[in-house]
């Protein structure tokens, strides 16, 4: 009975180091793959930073575009957004001929890139989703809080938030559909928040434009033939017309 | 008509004089045409004149010494308030065809300009490269220009005419071909609209300047009342302007003899009713913070935050402070801390909080060409801070 066991451990752990074995080549191949194209995606956007800068991309794209990608990340320059978006490009191809890479060296029975490969694909689309989802979601938000600020809405910091949260529930049900995870609960979650975030922006906006309505209405009251104020009155609206930025 | 010489660093001479002068209009309703040719006939009673206009059937004329140039602009501006690209680019080719050694543009409402005014322009125009009409403005008007465009135009270019985006315009032929050539770029991308800052231009070539006295003239307004897409549009452009211009204006000085106040304009008669600018203020105040954060030092910050708390009867915006705030403005413009258009919004309370400040301080007797002077004179000293952030913007900064 002992060499029984004995002879069940000894095959257990001769597949095990067998499989590791088998492993091991398919795993560094993939490392291989991954650090060489990640090597060539560092000289490439190099390359590609140094010629953009001496042609003077960023000031053509500037002067040639009136809402040029760098609205959208004002921080990167549109050099540096080719170039990173080159580098990526090259990391996520290194990742791809690596799974190849590793599917070939690895004898096992199902090959791993057919169940892999698509699922890297929808996270790479998940990931640019949710890059794009939070630049769009931060432009917005600023978007409108200065226009907001700028109309004199005293809630204008509620209403960017608004939309801002707006954005970014959207853009996660959009990622989690993506990845395909949650299934009916996300749609169900993603509808329950979506409305709710619509239906207290429309109270709160509703709520708090009760006074502007009512100072409108008593304006147009106001404003009636009998009592059109004086420009001779300091405190008249007309005082502001006569004002002239420019 | 008095006359300035504002930049005294002549090196060439203006370009040869080829023929008489050139008076290129902007499109004026027919009253308003037979009204500045009538002038145009005063102001050139002895000298023959020839006046571009883009209307299609000119006034009857016979007798006097103009002679008319109706044209089809090939670019036309959709801002007739404002001298743009397309304005000079349409001015380049009325000088080429008709041999003309100077060029006058008359901007919209020119049937306001006295006819010695446009003589005066005419004539420091044979001499000048540049020659920039000077306004007699009401204390309530022209505020961008006296918050953002004379100070910063002065302190950086160390040029100083009083309106560096004036609409009447005394130009060598020398300085129409460099005006077009800015032109010609940005039109390449579409942008006939686009402005132009002529005094900066002519700064960055060393060409004269001169200043002329136009006395009270009826500014055109733009058609959109919307101040913040107006303030955008027009401080996006000078930021824009300064940025392309910076090799030039890191090394320009700008010790220049102290202008004579002249205080012509009328004092404020009431005073004014700022609540509302207040009111725009600390509205931001509560909610861009975090967006000035990212623009403003902390220093500005304190600043805008005592400005907040103080009652509006005594409400003052030191000159100190105004100054810094725009030019980190023009560094964040320059390094696109922020979206540009984000930017330039934020500026807008900024720049009421100003006029409000403005405002209060001329109505308890300051005259407002002196705060005005006051002000940039602060910029001129306080452009080592622009200089110093513009080559290290990473430098601590407190």
């Amino acid at each position: 009975m002992w060499q029984q066991v004995e002879l069940a451990l000894s095959q257990s752990a001769h597949r095990v180091l067998f499989k590791l074995a088998s492993f091991l080549p398919a795993l560094l191949a993939l490392f291989l793959a991954v650090l060489v194209l990640t090597a060539i995606g560092i000289g490439i956007s190099a390359l590609l930073r140094r010629i953009l800068t001496s042609i003077r991309f960023d000031e053509r794209v500037s002067r040639n575009q009136s809402g040029s990608v760098s609205d959208w990340a004002p921080s990167h320059s549109p050099t540096a957004l080719v170039a990173r978006t080159v580098f990526w490009a090259c990391v996520v191809l290194g990742l791809f001929i690596g799974i190849s890479a590793f599917d070939a060296a690895y004898p096992g029975e199902a090959p791993i890139s057919l169940v892999v490969l698509p699922y890297l694909t929808h996270s790479v689309g998940a990931i640019i989703l949710l890059i794009a989802g939070t630049v769009i979601a931060r432009f917005l938000a600023r978007s409108v809080l200065i226009g907001a600020v700028n109309a004199k809405l005293q809630y204008a910091r509620f209403l960017s938030l608004g939309v801002k949260w707006l954005v970014l529930v959207l853009t996660a049900a959009m990622v989690l559909d993506h990845l395909q995870i949650g299934g009916v609960v996300v749609e169900l979650a993603f509808g329950i928040l979506f409305g709710g975030i619509v239906l207290t922006l429309a109270l709160a906006v509703g709520l708090g434009s009760r006074d502007i309505v009512s100072r409108s209405l008593e304006r147009n009251t106001d404003l009636a033939p009998d009592s059109i104020p004086s420009d001779a009155d300091p405190k008249s609206p007309s005082m502001a017309e006569t004002l002239r930025h420019f | 008509m008095a006359s300035i010489q504002t930049n005294t660093d002549i090196t060439s001479a203006t370009a040869a004089s080829t023929g008489g002068p050139l008076v290129s209009l902007a499109p004026l309703s027919p009253e308003a045409l037979e009204a500045t040719l009538a002038n145009l006939a005063l102001a050139f009673a002895d000298q023959a004149v020839l006046v571009a206009t883009p209307e299609a059937a000119p006034p009857d004329i016979a007798g006097s010494s103009i002679r008319l140039l109706p044209y089809t602009p090939t670019t036309v501006s959709s801002s007739p308030w404002v001298l743009t690209a397309a304005d000079y680019l349409n001015a380049l080719r009325l000088v080429q065809e008709n041999q003309s050694s100077a060029c006058l543009l008359l901007g919209a409402e020119s049937q306001t300009l006295q006819p010695e005014v446009v003589r005066a322009l005419a004539t420091a125009a044979t001499t000048s490269d540049l020659t920039v009409a000077r306004y007699n403005l009401g204390p309530r008007e022209g505020l961008v220009n006296s918050a953002i465009l004379y100070p910063v135009t002065r302190a950086l270019f160390a040029a100083r005419p009083r309106f560096p985006l004036a609409i009447d315009l005394g130009l060598s032929r020398r300085m129409v071909e460099r005006l077009a050539a800015e032109a010609q770029k940005i039109n390449a991308g579409g942008q006939s609209d686009a402005l132009i800052w002529p005094v900066a231009v002519a700064a960055s070539a060393n060409f004269t300047i001169t200043e002329v006295d136009a006395g009270t003239r009826i500014l055109p307004q733009p058609v959109a009342s919307d101040l913040n897409s107006l303030l955008a549009r027009i401080a996006g452009s000078l930021f824009s302007d300064v940025d392309a211009r910076a090799t030039f204006w890191q090394r320009a000085r700008t010790s220049q003899a102290a202008r004579p106040i002249t205080q012509t304009n009328q004092p404020m008669e009431s005073p004014s009713d700022v609540s509302s600018m207040l009111d725009a203020f600390q509205i931001a105040y509560t909610n861009l913070h975090e967006i000035w954060s990212l623009v403003l030092p902390p220093n500005s910050l304190l600043g805008l935050k005592r400005l907040a708390a103080m009652p509006s009867a005594s409400f003052r915006m030191p000159d100190s402070l105004w100054a810094r705030i725009v030019y980190d403005f023009i560094l964040a413009y320059r390094l696109r801390t922020i979206n540009r258009g984000h930017l330039l919004g934020a500026l807008t309370p900024l720049y009421l909080a100003w006029a409000a400040s403005h405002l209060l301080l001329i109505s308890s007797g300051t005259p407002p060409e002196k705060h005005i002077e006051d002000l940039a004179a602060v910029f001129e000293a306080d452009k080592p801070y622009l200089v110093s952030r513009w080559r290290w913007p990473d430098r601590f900064n407190p």
